[in-house]
């Protein structure tokens, strides 16, 4: 900048100019500068409660990230919409955790670091709560939900559990399909470490109630070719297949298990992670009757998730569906217990939070109430069994009242 | 007129490059935040990784796909001694870890460098591709080593009754071993051991018609890489506190050889300057578009690995210097006497 350049400025900011600034000024701190200066955005007095959410945007599981937090946005604008919590606002802090465990570390350090987030939800897949739990919780000090069906055993401190466990999944359904289907199960399932508990404890309760486990296999994710399982189903006259091998691999065994006419010999099909969304893997014909066991469907046909329902459907229209299986229920009754807790608790710091968590309940949600079982910081929930029927869920059994997690069971 | 001036002494930018960024690495954590600290100490350590990566394919030639699988498996030998057996002292895990990466190396190099036939660039590539998906499907459907969950809250490392909290401590201890790692590197690849590298990589077969014994060079430089990037899986592992079958895949490996070559290969300061500049690109896309931030990342890589294959270095450096000279600056020595023995 050169002389003339400044005297040129110089000149044309004119006496009038500089009143009119001044008067802005003045106006602005008369107002209540503080407000206006450092948050134009609303008219909250008070610092908000940061909420980190750290779910799988992109990669192979986006398909569940997506509505994670989707169902987090929409909780938590609600929860500022009557006034926040504790006279604060909630401010959301979205992470993308990419299905990449390693990504995700340097991810959830940022929320717990940098914006020194007051809690933090998410993840989906358990490697990835693996991955991000010790950060969080242990070296970070900050309480983490999870809200995922998952196989259960996590018994960290300040790690809270709200998706459906195994005891949830199988003590009701697997009764059920004993009864409408029969007592010889075989049990295909990937080869992870859900599968292998998941099964653990099916068997359990499976033999408990008179039934039998006929085979149990383990295959890769991606594995097509399921043909000696298949006969094996067949020629044993296996009652109900209890699958737990998961996408892509699933579609090639329904497919093969339909063509050798399991279902329409009068087998039962069974899937405890089969959602809404996980119709669209297969043909409807090829799944028809499958049945599944999870802590809500469309068709439980309750007001309340109609209404939730209605509200998502409206914000983020169908693409990525509000279900079961994708945690985003886990992901609204996390947000909801947690506000409960927040709220009595009187604070955000994370040991009057927990303890206060330990024994939140709220009335409402997705398929019914819910509480967390004092010391186990697992949930107490509705499970719903529901059969496929032309691409769709009928419900056939409702449990007489929340199930029970059965865990922690590590003291 | 006065002699010229050499003009060797005009084109030197890499040193200037390395003084400026140690410069800068030395005060980084006075003016960063906590999170910006532990994500630097995080690239050191992935920029270490690097350099094991940079030392097989910018200087020997050898495109290996495998670095994250003897990264990974140091890592995971460190964490299960951690776990299973108490020992936390960083003055056993990491030499463990390295040794790991080392033997593991050799295991591979004795496989597919050292058989009876001298392998080509593409057998190399796919043999090591394959041993770490190998192996990443092995651990994922292992259960002792915590199977697809791998291995999480993992000790810190401790010095005597002193632990290592991640932070400037940590970020120091990683600085310090990554600046010993790229001196011990630097020497090596600009002595005569790395022209015949250079030889190597340029002309194999003429360095086979000179005597050299290339399987030998190949299989000792694929080892010492395994030894590099075996320590740095062992930092890594505890400063993320977790291990798991993802660090030791073809996803990791891939990564790392696009931190190499976004950087510029066959510099080793340039794959820790892509490290950096990829970690960041990636944490800040993924802030402005978390859905379709993976999609962006990925055209700039391939732009700038198909249209400048010197990397981002090449920018500042030329293709002399980067070439760079090999030893002590040779006297002037009738010709005759000019050819070396092998080494």
């Amino acid at each position: 900048m050169d002389n003339n350049d400044i005297k040129q400025r110089l000149q044309s900011y004119s006496r009038r100019l500089f009143l009119q600034r001044a008067s802005l000024l003045t106006g602005m701190v008369a107002l209540g500068g503080g407000s206006y200066i450092y948050n134009p955005k609303g008219s909250w007095a008070a610092d908000p409660i940061k909420v980190g959410i750290a779910t799988d945007l992109t990669g192979p599981i986006s398909w569940g990230g997506i509505p994670n937090a989707n169902v987090a946005k929409m909780v938590i604008d609600d929860i500022n919409a009557k006034g926040g919590l504790l006279g604060r606002p909630l401010q959301m802090i979205l992470e993308d955790t990419a299905t990449n465990e390693q990504l995700a570390v340097t991810k959830v350090r940022k929320l717990v670091t940098q914006d020194k987030v007051d809690v933090v939800f998410g993840g989906i897949t358990s490697s990835m709560r693996n991955a991000i739990k010790d950060t969080i919780v242990n070296r970070g000090k900050t309480l983490y939900i999870y809200p995922q069906l998952y196989e259960g055993k996590e018994c960290t401190p300040f790690l809270f559990c709200t998706g459906p466990t195994p005891a949830q999944q199988c003590d009701t359904f697997i009764p059920w399909l004993i009864k409408n289907g029969g007592k010889k199960f075989y049990l295909p399932s990937a080869d992870y470490v859900w599968p292998h508990v998941l099964n653990a404890y099916a068997r359990t309760v499976i033999e408990s109630n008179g039934g039998e486990v006929v085979g149990e296999e383990y295959f890769p994710v991606d594995h097509n070719e399921y043909s000696a399982t298949v006969n094996k189903i067949m020629t044993s006259k296996v009652n109900v297949v209890f699958n737990t091998t998961i996408p892509p691999g699933v579609a090639a065994l329904f497919k093969q298990l339909y063509e050798a006419g399991f279902s329409k010999g009068g087998g039962r099909l069974a899937c405890v992670y089969y959602d809404e969304n996980a119709l669209n893997i297969t043909p409807a014909n090829e799944i028809e009757g499958l049945a599944s066991c999870l802590d809500y469907f469309k068709a439980v046909n309750d007001p309340y998730g109609n209404k939730l329902q209605a509200e998502y459907t409206k914000l983020y229209a169908t693409k990525n569906p509000f279900t079961a299986g994708s945690a985003a229920t886990g992901m609204y009754r996390g947000l909801r217990l947690w506000a409960v807790a927040v709220t009595e608790a009187k604070s955000v710091k994370r040991d009057p939070v927990a303890a206060a968590l330990d024994h939140a309940k709220i009335a409402d949600g997705p398929g019914g109430g819910c509480e967390m079982v004092p010391g186990t910081r697992h949930v107490k929930m509705n499970m719903y069994t529901a059969v496929a029927n032309s691409g769709k869920y009928e419900i056939v059994e409702k449990s007489k009242g929340p199930v029970l997690p059965g865990e922690c069971l590590k003291a | 007129m006065h002699q010229a001036p050499p003009r060797r002494e005009k084109r030197r930018i890499i040193p200037l490059i390395e003084v400026t960024l140690l410069a800068i690495a030395l005060v980084l954590p006075i003016l960063l935040d906590d999170f910006w600290v532990l994500f630097t100490t995080r690239v050191f350590i992935l920029g270490m990784l690097a350099l094991s990566f940079d030392l097989v394919w910018g200087y020997a030639g050898i495109m290996s796909f495998g670095q994250a699988l003897f990264f990974g498996m140091a890592g995971y030998s460190a964490a299960l001694l951690a776990t299973k057996w108490d020992i936390t002292s960083v003055f056993v895990l990491l030499p463990v870890a390295a040794i790991v990466g080392l033997v593991v190396a050799f295991v591979i190099a004795v496989i597919i460098i050292l058989g009876k036939r001298p392998p080509n660039l593409v057998f190399v590539a796919l043999g090591t591709l394959t041993s770490s998906y190998v192996v990443e499907r092995l651990a994922r459907g292992w259960s002792y080593v915590g199977g697809q969950n791998g291995i999480p809250s993992l000790p810190r490392l401790t010095a005597g009754s002193f632990e290592l909290t991640e932070g400037p401590l940590f970020y120091y201890l990683a600085l310090v071993l990554l600046a010993l790692v790229y001196l011990g590197l630097r020497v090596l690849t600009r002595s005569q051991f790395g022209l015949v590298l250079a030889g190597i990589r340029q002309q194999e077969h003429r360095m086979a018609f000179f005597g050299y014994k290339i399987q030998n060079y190949k299989g000792f430089v694929f080892s010492l890489a395994g030894l590099v990037a075996g320590l740095s899986g062992g930092l890594y592992a505890f400063h993320e506190g977790y291990v798991g079958p993802g660090q030791l895949g073809p996803v990791l490996s891939t990564q790392v050889v696009l931190y190499a070559l976004f950087g510029g290969a066959g510099t080793l300061v340039g794959p820790i300057v892509g490290t950096g500049l990829v970690d960041l690109f990636s944490y800040y896309l993924s802030q402005m578009w978390q859905t379709g931030w993976p999609i962006v990342l990925g055209l700039l890589l391939l732009i700038i690995v198909m249209f400048r294959p010197t990397g981002l270095i090449g920018f500042l450096v030329s293709d002399r210097e980067r070439v760079g000279s090999f030893g002590r600056p040779s006297k002037v020595v009738p010709i005759r006497k000019a050819s070396h023995e092998p080494a």
